[in-house]
């Protein structure tokens, strides 16, 4: 039997996170190619309803990294996206999503370190969690308009 | 659509783990993908040469890039679009370097990674709208409100490179604090002689046509936005014409009223008609309605018989009302001190000769009320001076920061008092002690090494209490190592923490300037841009901002009129940045949820508070407002909802 490949989309702010990951690359630190990053300017732009259409088009798992607290380039878009997270959670759970499959944290430009950590971390929970029940996410209602 | 591929091999850091042959032919079997081209390094001038005839002549719809992070090079390459007639946000990169080929060791996870984001990189930038840079004029004059040493710098740098400015002081005088302190630290140099020359060029120099000087005057309103404000100021009688008076100082004498000076912080007196202190600027007495005789009632005129000069004392002066357009505005205001009156273990206000710094600098000051002489309430010199330190700051209970300027006026004080009156028992009180720099060992020394000076350390200002016992104080202290001991102080100067000068909030409020949890002006930036407010156009310079010292203040004076003369000038327009977000104005439910959640203040309502409207010059692009909308009213330019939606499901697919 072949290893479950999780499927994982992370959006990375432009100012932090994003560059956390470069940094990673930068030292050439490998972490796992089922990650793959949906670059955003602040993690105050990740809509929940994002977080549900991954799930609706095959996610495992959603990852939201932002500035650290007093970091945001924007000064408080990453608290919005705490507080977002947090009411998503709740969401997911009344959905039977486990919690691991949506992660908040936070990495800085210079945290390559932290960035693989908390990859890895995530596709290795994922990994032992095993595949999204299709039939969940497939039920969500795409409310968001698209222009 | 034809949507064109251009892959960078990075020299070979990208080829190395991605083979470009295997890749194309896998890229090949997407209709949305018209051609893939490989480049040695596109970044290179003749990468960007190759990219820029290449796309002359295949005339794609749309294209990607994929190389390395968009966070070196983006800017370059929608720059070589434009140079190719294209719009340049017909472009998305795709990060093969950082995010795949330098972190996936196994070529096939590589290239099957570099794939899928190239394929969604395609999705999306097939639904990018060609955006345009907007262009708006913008004024250039400038209005500084504050005339200490940051508002002075402020204004004669940007006056001496032709900028308009309206120079704003609410009080009769210019120079702020600084000017009336005999000396300063780091260098014991004297305040009038520092700032006078400043003064004198910005009242009568070579560029003094350029900036219009409004004492006694206050902003009342303020609207608009970077490049386009509109300003109102109050100016309030001055009851002496600054232009027919010579500064004679004749009126002053005959006024019979006496009440006591507020520019010697409330010791000495002053006339109803006077100058604030010798040696004021502009040299221009000015009358206080609210001690003059005339309105009491009365008709004294002997100022007026006084003045040599014909109308120049003025008692039908009246207050008036300006409006200036300005292109940006620097608030230097100042600080204050604590009020020490929160320390009621000091008895400041209520025990004879227990003094703020401020207050001990007039004593000091040859223009003081005591001509310099260093002397208590009853006119007597001190034989012991107690040096309060950390009055309020680097406390829970009152000022949590340290305010960094009182250690070096306390060894200025140190060294003016052993000068002035040789063999004064001086003793510090203090809870920590800072004097970085280069020259601020100095005084420090002098203070330290003085045998008169002695050194007493405590935990918490609780620990410290005074007393007056007839003949003098008497402090109580328990020092850091727990004994309780006494000692007697002719005299006690506090040295209070700082704080933004009153009125600050207010102001800052008039022009959505935020302030931090200790009511100074919050900068945009601590590091990078401390002397910009979060409002654009809103300019922060001197202790509005942070308790500073001079030379900081008149750095940031300075730096204020950097940005400034970096932003607006003469024929430029400003470009505003269409990476903004947009309200879709049919859809918008008139919530407010957006007003709440933008951080700077770039959503405001239509009259009938229905519909919300963005300045795409205020907003910043974060997207916050885009994500909070429920009616999904906004859209986040450049990162639509069905772009990044596009992104994100072909990168599942």
């Amino acid at each position: 039997m072949t290893r479950f490949e999780p499927k994982i989309v992370g959006f990375l702010c432009n100012w932090c996170s994003y560059a956390g990951a470069d940094k990673a690359g930068a030292a050439q630190t490998p972490y796992p190619a089922n990650f793959k990053a949906v670059r955003v300017m602040c993690s105050g732009r990740v809509d929940p309803q994002f977080v549900l259409q991954a799930y609706a088009k095959g996610a495992d798992g959603v990852m939201i990294l932002a500035c650290h607290p007093g970091d945001c380039h924007y000064k408080e878009g990453n608290y919005r996206a705490t507080q977002r997270h947090r009411i998503l959670l709740r969401l997911l759970k009344q959905f039977g999503i486990e919690p691991e499959r949506c992660r908040f944290d936070y990495v800085s430009a210079g945290e390559g370190e932290k960035f693989v950590k908390v990859v890895t971390d995530m596709v290795e929970s994922i990994r032992s969690l095993g595949p999204l029940q299709p039939t969940v996410a497939e039920t969500f209602p795409v409310l968001i308009p698209v222009d | 659509m034809k949507t064109a591929v251009y892959f960078c091999s990075c020299g070979d850091n990208i080829t190395e783990r991605i083979e470009f042959e295997r890749l194309k032919n896998e890229l090949s079997g997407h209709p949305e993908i018209a051609y893939v081209k490989p480049a040695g390094f596109l970044c290179a001038e003749d990468g960007k040469e190759f990219l820029r005839n290449d796309l002359v002549m295949e005339r794609p719809d749309r294209v990607v890039i994929a190389a390395c992070s968009p966070r070196e090079y983006e800017k370059a390459f929608m720059q070589v679009l434009a140079e190719a007639g294209m719009n340049p946000y017909f472009l998305q990169m795709v990060n093969i370097r950082e995010q795949v080929a330098w972190v996936t060791p196994d070529p096939d996870e590589a290239r099957e990674k570099a794939c899928a984001l190239i394929r969604a990189a395609a999705r999306r930038v097939a639904l990018h709208q060609p955006l345009e840079k907007k262009q708006l004029e913008a004024r250039t004059e400038v209005l500084i409100i504050g005339a200490g040493p940051a508002g002075l710098k402020s204004a004669l740098t940007l006056a001496q490179a032709g900028r308009k400015v309206v120079l704003v002081e609410k009080t009769p005088v210019l120079g702020g604090l600084p000017v009336r302190y005999e000396e300063l630290f780091p260098n014991m140099e004297c305040g009038p002689c520092m700032l006078e020359p400043v003064m004198g060029e910005i009242l009568h120099g070579e560029y003094a046509h350029n900036i219009e000087i409004l004492t006694l005057s206050e902003v009342t309103d303020v609207a608009g936005y970077l490049g386009n404000f509109t300003v109102k100021i109050t100016q309030h009688p001055r009851y002496v014409d600054t232009v027919r008076c010579i500064g004679c100082g004749e009126c002053i004498p005959p006024c019979p009223v006496s009440v006591p000076n507020e520019f010697n912080d409330g010791l000495g007196a002053r006339k109803a008609i006077s100058l604030t202190f010798a040696g004021a600027l502009p040299n221009v007495p000015f009358l206080d309605p609210a001690a003059c005789l005339r309105w009491k009632a009365e008709d004294c005129q002997l100022c007026l018989k006084a003045c040599p000069v014909e109308n120049a004392v003025e008692f039908q002066d009246a207050e008036k009302i300006h409006e200036r357009n300005v292109g940006a505005i620097v608030l230097a205001t100042g600080s204050a001190l604590y009020d020490c009156r929160n320390l009621p273990q000091f008895g400041y206000g209520s025990i004879p000769d227990v003094y703020t710094s401020l207050e001990f600098e007039r004593l000091m000051a040859s223009n003081g009320p005591t001509g310099g002489s260093i002397l208590t309430a009853a006119g007597k010199p001190p034989e012991s001076i107690a040096i309060v330190h950390c009055v309020g700051s680097l406390d829970e209970h009152h000022k949590p920061y340290c305010s960094g300027i009182c250690c070096q006026y306390a060894f200025k004080f140190n060294h003016l008092v052993a000068s002035k009156l040789p063999g004064t028992k001086i003793y510090h009180l203090y809870k920590e002690m800072v004097a970085p720099g280069k020259e601020e060992f100095s005084l420090y020394r002098h203070a330290v090494d003085n045998a008169d000076s002695q050194f007493i350390r405590y935990i918490d200002i609780k620990d410290l209490q005074i007393r007056s016992n007839g003949d003098g104080n008497v402090v109580h202290y328990r020092n850091a190592a727990g004994r309780e001991d006494s000692f007697h102080a002719t005299m006690v100067v506090l040295c209070p923490a700082v704080e933004p000068a009153k009125g600050s909030a207010k102001l800052g409020q008039m022009m959505d300037v935020s302030s931090d949890r200790f009511g100074f002006y919050e900068e945009l930036h601590g590091a990078l841009d401390s002397a910009q407010s979060r409002v654009k156009g809103v300019y922060l310079a001197g202790a509005c901002q942070a308790p500073m010292n001079i030379q900081k203040s008149i750095s940031q004076g300075m730096a204020a009129a950097g940005y400034i003369l970096s932003e607006l000038r003469d024929g430029k327009k400003l470009q505003v940045d269409p990476v903004t977000a947009s309200v879709n104005e049919t859809a918008c439910s008139g919530c407010h949820i957006c007003r709440f959640v933008c951080p700077y203040k770039a959503i405001s309502y239509t009259a009938d508070g229905r519909t919300a409207s963005i300045n795409a010059l205020l907003c910043h692009g974060c997207g916050t407002c885009v994500a909070a909308c429920p009616a999904g009213a906004i859209i986040g330019n450049h990162f639509t909802n069905d772009q990044i939606l596009a992104e994100m499901e072909a990168i599942l697919q």
